[in-house]
């Protein structure tokens, strides 16, 4: 088990935004949690990383991790690509690399030719304000910039959000590629269909707490996954 | 030679208030609130080096007369100084960052730390003239009226180190930003701190340290100020930050080197100004250009926008 968080709660003031949760992920596995809008995932992950106080018990590569502060978590392999890519648009689209790397001190040369190599149009913008690269490119970016802090497990919260079916089509190939080199996942999505199609397992989140979980086989054929999404919280869900 | 003498006495001057204004222009670009503390350090900086220099230290300095010599106290002066500077930024740090973070989440999206830290400002002024009152204070300089002169413009030995000094320290500043591991940090801290923190960066180890850096810029613009000018009072910090204000809108809010160009064009334009309107009025012409400035040309001469944190 690389990941395995039991309880786990989050409250903003009287707002209880992650009630009692428990989710776990295998090595090499790709997990995917889902839910409407304000369901509670961005917390739930927020809470993984350690960037809001959670109770809990969290423990990931065999080491209970739940006292921890962030960067300790981050340093250990735990990384989260954010809600919304948030690259540094004043860094140069280098510059957004090597803050990937912050907890790294060895060399980074191999590392982020990979990225070019993987990515000319990043490499073409090497030394640009990352402001100048599109919506597609800046989550390409936002992905380099976790792979470089050489994580176990990458958690990438709606990376899909705001881009076109070819870029979303794109995207999913590029996790699926990223699994198949060894990285473990967790995907939180609103494009279910998409994310259920990639995963192994799925968890749905209804008002913070689990209601539904198992294979992404047995979770796209169950008509509870739609109910989840009932009352007009999502126009985006879509099975 | 008269106008050229005075350039250049502007220039020494505006030397100081460069320092003052990058101090300013850090704080705004970091954190995105007008920190009022820092006139407070620049004037607790200068009593420090007229305090030990004078001997009115609260605890006594016998000892560091002992220690420096008559002749050498300046040393000590500057040393006390900065070492007291430092410790007071960090509780500032405290105060006007820290606990606000840990309350709000983030403490920069409120008015909070320019009210608190302008209650930093009175509460050191007042401790101040309630140890040492509020006339103006001597110390008598330690490097007496050393001069040079080139043709027959005059200079003195200390403006022009301090001078030098200044756009040194600048310089590395902006160096450290540009081009090093934590001057991107500090950068992206200015632009999103918590984002910044998804990457392992510790912003509550790294923002005191910015917090030092400006103390350290006030610290020594204060001591060099009580080198050259001798003479100080509790309210010198109040002075020289509203002229060190008016000369970073002036470069543009954010901006290291806008704040450079701004700081030394105050320096000339006080200096001109006390020549022609007479020192009474000195801070009309200071502050009236300012005005215009923010109607005209919000962003300043160098800076890209008027409002907003991540401008290095
Ligand atoms: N910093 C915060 N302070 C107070 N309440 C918050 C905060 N962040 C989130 N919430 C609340 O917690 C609940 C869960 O929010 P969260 O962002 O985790 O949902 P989400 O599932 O990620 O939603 P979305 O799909 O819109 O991103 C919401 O009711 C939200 O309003
Ligand atoms: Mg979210």
């Amino acid at each position: 088990m690389l990941l395995d968080a039991r309880e786990v709660n989050v409250r903003y003031g009287r707002n209880h935004a992650v009630k009692t949760a428990s989710v776990s992920l295998d090595h090499g596995e790709i997990v995917t949690v889902l839910g409407a809008n304000g369901a509670g995932k961005s917390s739930l992950l927020k809470a993984l990383l350690g960037t809001v106080r959670a109770e809990g018990r969290i423990s990931f590569d065999g080491t209970d991790i739940s006292g921890w502060a962030a960067p300790r978590r981050v340093k250990a392999g735990l990384v989260m690509v954010p809600e919304g890519r948030q690259i540094f648009v004043s860094l140069t689209v280098h510059e957004n690399l090597l803050m990937g790397a912050w907890c790294r001190n060895d060399d980074l040369e191999t590392e982020t030719e990979a990225v070019y190599e993987r990515f000319p149009n990043l490499a073409e913008r090497r030394h640009m304000p990352a402001s100048v690269l599109s919506g597609g490119e800046q989550q390409m970016l936002a992905i380099s910039r976790a792979l470089l802090a050489r994580p176990k497990l990458m958690m990438l919260d709606e990376p899909s959000l705001g881009l076109s079916p070819i870029l979303v089509r794109q995207l999913f190939d590029l996790i699926r590629d990223l699994n198949r080199e060894g990285l473990a996942i967790m995907l939180v999505e609103q494009n279910t269909r998409m994310a259920l199609a990639t995963a192994e397992r799925g968890y749905v989140l209804e008002l913070g707490a689990i209601v539904l979980k198992g294979r992404a086989k047995d979770l796209s054929s169950d008509s509870r996954l739609e109910e989840a999404y009932l009352g007009g919280k999502s126009d985006r869900a879509s099975l | 030679m008269l106008l050229l003498q005075q350039l250049i006495n502007g220039l020494m001057l505006g030397g100081l208030y460069v320092m003052v204004a990058v101090a300013f222009t850090l704080i705004i670009g970091m954190l995105n609130f007008l920190n009022f503390t820092i006139p407070a350090l620049f004037m607790f900086a200068a009593m420090m080096m007229w305090a030990t220099m004078t001997g009115n230290l609260p605890f006594g300095n016998d000892f560091l007369f002992a220690i420096f010599g008559e002749h050498n106290i300046w040393i000590a002066g500057a040393i006390v100084s900065i070492v007291s500077i430092c410790l007071v930024s960090l509780i500032i740090e405290r105060f006007t960052y820290r606990y606000m973070k840990a309350k709000y989440g983030d403490a920069t999206e409120h008015a909070l730390p320019l009210v608190s830290s302008l209650g930093f400002l009175i509460i050191f002024e007042h401790l101040v003239i309630g140890q040492w009152g509020s006339d103006p204070l001597q110390i008598e300089s330690p490097f007496g009226d050393a001069t040079f002169t080139i043709g027959t413009l005059i200079f003195s030995y200390p403006q022009v180190i301090s001078l030098a000094l200044s756009l040194a320290i600048v310089f590395l500043l902006s160096h450290v930003i540009r081009h090093t591991k934590l001057g991107r940090a500090l950068r992206s801290i200015a632009e999103r701190p918590d984002t910044a923190t998804l990457m392992g960066v510790d912003v509550l180890r790294i923002v005191p340290v910015v917090y030092v850096i400006t103390g350290l810029l006030c610290a020594i613009s204060g001591i060099l100020f009580t080198i050259n000018y001798t003479s100080i009072d509790a309210y010198i910090g109040d002075t020289v930050a509203t002229v060190a204000i008016a000369g970073m809108v002036l470069g543009g809010l954010g901006n290291v080197w806008g704040a450079v160009v701004g700081g030394l064009f105050v320096g000339i334009l006080e200096v001109f100004s006390i020549y022609i309107v007479g020192a009474d009025f000195v801070k009309v012409p200071i502050w009236g250009l300012l005005l215009l400035i923010l109607v005209f040309k919000p962003t300043g001469l160098f800076g890209h926008t008027a409002i907003g944190k991540g401008k290095f």
